[in-house]
């Protein structure tokens, strides 16, 4: 394989993989900063579907062979429907069972 | 490049996985715990194919997807069975 294409991949996993390290550590720490279950759940959402999502593409760039490619092709492509309906079925939880959200306190708004 | 990097990978997702354990135990309300475990789902997944990638074996692939499936559909069921316990009323 000749070497331009070798580093183009190295290079872009690199970063995919920072991307991953990014968008969990955000997404982690918005899991404990936030104050309800209301925004942890888009801070959640974000740890694991974006990083999680980018780390797949990392890895399909590296693949060794065309075989895993192909599987991690198909592990993104289920994990792109499963996660985020996953979210959204949390949201749909969140709704019905009526959980009060946070609301900041009248001195704060003053 | 990467192959420096790779062998580290399973220990940072170790780490986040650790993390959010701690906010299923902590996780004052049931939404907190119901968030976690979406989180944890998506990070094991990962996990596996990494391990996957690392030794060489396509098995672990073919077990990440239908982890990814089951996670999935047990975790539909789990939500839908916390939405009748909660109120109740409507199936």
């Amino acid at each position: 394989m000749n070497p331009i294409l070798f580093w183009a991949r190295e290079v872009l996993a690199l970063l995919f993989f920072l991307f991953f390290l990014v968008f969990g550590l955000s997404g982690l720490l918005g899991l404990f900063r936030f104050p309800d279950p209301w925004s942890r759940l888009q801070a959640s959402s974000v740890t694991s579907t974006t990083s999680v999502f980018s780390l797949l593409t990392a890895l399909l760039l590296i693949a060794p062979s065309w075989a895993m490619a192909s599987r991690i092709l198909i592990i993104m492509a289920f994990f792109m429907i499963s996660s985020p309906t996953g979210s959204h079925i949390i949201a749909r939880f969140l709704w019905f069972s009526g959980l009060p959200h946070w609301m900041p306190e009248e001195k704060d708004k003053g | 490049m990467t192959q420096f990097l790779l062998p580290l990978i399973p220990w940072i997702l170790l780490a986040f996985i650790g993390i959010t354990l701690l906010r299923l135990i902590i996780g004052p309300s049931l939404g907190d715990r119901l968030v976690a475990l979406n989180v944890l789902s998506g990070l094991a997944l990962g996990f596996l194919v990494v391990q996957g990638l690392l030794q060489g074996r396509e098995l672990y692939l073919d077990v990440a997807l239908v982890y990814d499936i089951f996670g999935f559909l047990g975790f539909l069921a789990f939500a839908f069975f916390l939405k009748n316990k909660s109120n109740g009323d409507n199936p």
